[in-house]
């Protein structure tokens, strides 16, 4: 990758075309399970009931988003940021045309983006049908995804997993999509708390999806919550964008813990080459993870227990996080790890820094060095996907 | 306010002894139903309440006081002196170095939840009684050393307010309350205007309103069934704080401090860690949801500096955010004795997590807020 204005974002969002699924798919095996967008009238498909129908992407007959077509409020030219199209017709192409997209990263001055999905795909999971169909929902994005790939060496693209098929399926999707141009795979964080009967995240079961990751050297990413909700009653007072608003303080809750869960799992020790991203996570929270897995690990003696490595070393020899905003955090950025922290502008969701990345950049960095501001914005994402 | 060590600790647990509840409640009117210690088939001992046995990995919390902090008391004659009798905690807190200690329950709940899942409102009501009474008969009568606060009944709203002034006239300091009643039983979610009376009493009353992590477990990540009990104590060691993001970031969103400008709000075992960046992401979702639009006064940070605090007990990066986050907005505890409690060290700790701070901000933190807070050496 070309590097021109010095940024590339480790978090955005891909959306797919609408007919990518449909396609791609076989109409006579799937029928109108394909993932695909539908009109709708039906109000509990809506967070803002319409009297108008309304378009909604539908996987194996189930609504998936009731708050759009698609994800993308900072494109919406909606200062409130309030505004999801309802219809496909309403979505810019610059967010689902890898050509035209370019030009909104550029008009953002950066240049590249590692790509998480957007919708239908939710918690990077196709749970809705049978093992057959979610194996042939994820290839297909993987194989969309891939395509822009081909467009521009611009677009990092991580590709999803199928788990209802064994292990050694997941691994065979992760080769397949490596060797299609993705650069790593993002997944659920304990996927048997996101589907009952998966095995914990913890269990060896995984060994062989984790050795084949180490060995094809690509990360793996657990996005936000990654599948996980740790939260409390939300309350039914709460208009939708005070709703909204609480949604990160969420994920960064979760992500605290599970993040914990990884450092004692074990799964860093047995491969000790993996790394993990972490992505819109921020780091201004982060210092909370090395020192109280540090004081527990030291004040409960648990290199008595199997917990060899201190849990900060093991962070920081593995494990990778984003920041978008912040600025405490950027002044922690010693104590968290200087190799272990990279940009993001979560375009084109609604907390984006979208289009004005290079202000958001210039106040959270002010004062730090020239060599540790590349370092951030793009010397470690380089590093981490190989994109030299 | 007399000083030896300059150190208030602003999150210390009581542990409470058999007869806190037998001695205290009628067993006529309760029977079995009173909290009371009961051995198990195993020769173990636990808490029981109610007929259900109380969330406890023991028969105490006392990892810190035990001769191995990875093991809880599971007989009531294993509990050391220091955790359940005042005068040997008062010797306790001299070896650690510690002025004043403001207490939180154990068996009550490290939150004061446990109470608050009883369905029998008269039950919940004569069990948070007799906690509050024995608080201070048999503690804060001993030494003005130690700074009582009350647990309260979740419903009705009426009981709730009316125990808050018994037990303050009685002398307790601040008010422990659970800060997700509607996760413990059948109660309207802690923003709604029902609770409103809670909180102009609190005001009223200028006590601070004392939300302790570890309200409910059900916005933890369990520990894998496959750890060691020694890891799993240490993954809810670690995770308890943390959940506490999401009860303050719906403290900020919930305008409860916009209508009550005088309320001090105390979020307790949260470390500092993460205070910094709680803010700086709440006023950023308030700006990118255009918040301000939506009849706040002010922006989230600025409420929390108006009127909210987070307790550290280890970690010095969040004393590097200190003026992120406020220096008149942070607490220090030793956290005795849970087994994370820094006791006996916590004064070593403190040299170490306040290295190069300077003496009034280091003072701030460990002294003043606290004394501010609870009113130290001052008449109620």
């Amino acid at each position: 990758m070309k590097i021109q204005y010095g940024l590339i974002s480790c978090d955005s969002h891909a959306q797919l075309h609408k007919d990518a699924w449909t396609s791609r798919m076989s109409k006579a095996k799937f029928g109108d399970n394909i993932p695909q967008i539908r009109e709708t009238t039906d109000k509990a498909h809506m967070i803002r009931a319409s009297d108008k129908p309304v378009e909604r992407w539908f996987v194996h007959g189930k609504v998936v988003g009731e708050r759009g077509t698609v994800n993308c409020p900072t494109v919406m030219n909606d200062p409130e940021r309030k505004t999801f199209p309802q219809r496909w017709e309403e979505v810019p192409s610059l967010v689902y045309d890898p050509v035209e997209r370019l030009k909104a990263l550029d008009r953002d001055g950066v240049d590249g983006e590692v790509l998480f999905p957007n919708d239908p795909v939710q918690s990077s999971t196709f749970f809705q049908g049978d093992a057959e169909f979610e194996l042939a929902c994820v290839r297909a994005y993987n194989d969309g995804l891939a395509e822009w790939r081909e467009v521009s060496d611009r677009y990092v693209p991580l590709a999803i997993l199928p788990y209802l098929s064994g292990v050694e399926a997941a691994a065979e999707e992760a080769r397949r999509a490596v060797k299609k141009g993705h650069r790593g795979i993002t997944m659920l964080a304990e996927p048997s708390r996101t589907r009952p009967g998966l095995k914990h995240f913890n269990d060896t079961w995984w060994d062989p999806l984790w050795a084949t990751c180490q060995d094809l050297g690509v990360p793996i990413h657990w996005h936000s919550g990654a599948g996980l909700r740790l939260a409390i009653p939300r309350w039914k007072g709460y208009t939708p964008n005070q709703g909204q608003a609480m949604g990160p303080a969420g994920n960064f809750s979760t992500q605290a813990q599970f993040i914990p869960n990884l450092i004692f799992s074990g799964v860093l020790d047995r491969f000790p080459k993996l790394k993990w991203v972490c992505a819109e996570t921020g780091v201004g929270w982060v210092n909370y993870i090395l020192e109280t897995c540090d004081h527990e690990w030291e004040r409960r003696h648990l290199w008595t227990q199997g917990i060899l490595t201190r849990p900060s070393e093991l962070f920081k020899r593995q494990i990778y996080v984003d920041f978008w905003y912040e600025r405490a955090g950027i002044e922690l950025r010693h104590l968290i790890g200087m190799d272990n922290i990279m940009w993001e502008s979560d375009f084109p969701h609604s907390t984006s820094t979208y289009p004005e990345s290079r202000q958001f950049v210039e106040r959270t960095l002010k004062g730090v060095p020239e060599n540790e501001r590349k370092q951030l914005l793009y010397g470690n994402a380089m590093r981490v996907y190989g994109l030299a | 306010m007399e000083l030896k060590y300059g150190f208030i600790s602003a999150d210390d647990h009581v542990q409470e002894h058999p007869e806190v509840w037998t001695g205290r409640m009628s067993k006529a009117k309760w029977g079995d139903r009173i909290p009371h210690v009961e051995r198990q088939a195993d020769g173990t001992e636990r808490w029981m309440v109610d007929g259900q046995k109380v969330d406890l990995p023991g028969v105490a919390l006392a990892g810190a006081a035990m001769p191995d902090r990875a093991q809880e008391p599971q007989r009531w004659e294993e509990v050391p002196g220091i955790a359940y009798k005042p005068g040997e905690r008062l010797t306790a807190m001299d070896v650690d170095g510690v002025d004043y200690s403001v207490l939180y329950p154990s068996v009550a709940g490290r939150a004061g939840e446990t109470f608050g899942r009883l369905t029998d409102a008269a039950l919940e009501l004569a069990c948070v009684q007799a906690y509050n009474d024995w608080l201070i008969e048999e503690w804060a009568a001993v030494s003005p050393r130690f700074i009582p606060q009350c647990i309260v009944p979740l419903a009705p709203i009426e009981a709730t307010v009316n125990e808050i002034k018994r037990a303050v006239a009685k002398g307790h300091r601040g008010v422990v309350m659970p800060s997700v009643p509607m996760m413990l039983r059948e109660v309207p979610h802690i923003n709604e205007a029902v609770y409103d009376p809670v909180w102009a009493t609190c005001q009223e009353l200028d006590v601070p309103l004392c939300f302790h992590s570890g309200a409910s477990r059900d916005f933890q990540f369990p520990p894998y069934a496959g750890f060691s009990p020694e890891i799993a104590a240490a993954m809810e060691a670690i995770t308890r704080p943390v959940s506490t993001v999401l009860v303050v970031a719906n403290f900020l969103y919930s305008k409860i401090l916009d209508r009550f400008p005088r309320l001090k709000v105390v979020f307790a075992e949260t470390s500092l860690a993460w205070g910094a960046y709680e803010l700086e992401l709440a006023d950023h979702q308030f700006e990118r949801q255009r918040l301000q639009s939506e009849g706040y006064e002010v922006s989230p940070s600025v409420l929390f500096k108006r009127q909210c605090h987070l307790v550290g007990w280890y970690d010095s990066t969040g004393l590097k955010t200190r003026h992120h986050i406020g220096l008149n907005n942070l607490l220090w505890s030793t956290n005795f004795p849970q087994a994370t409690s820094t006791w006996p060290e916590s004064q070593q700790t403190i040299a170490r997590c306040f290295e190069g701070i300077p003496e009034n901000e280091r003072r701030q933190v460990l002294v003043d807020n606290a004394a501010r807070l609870y009113k130290v050496g001052r008449a109620n």
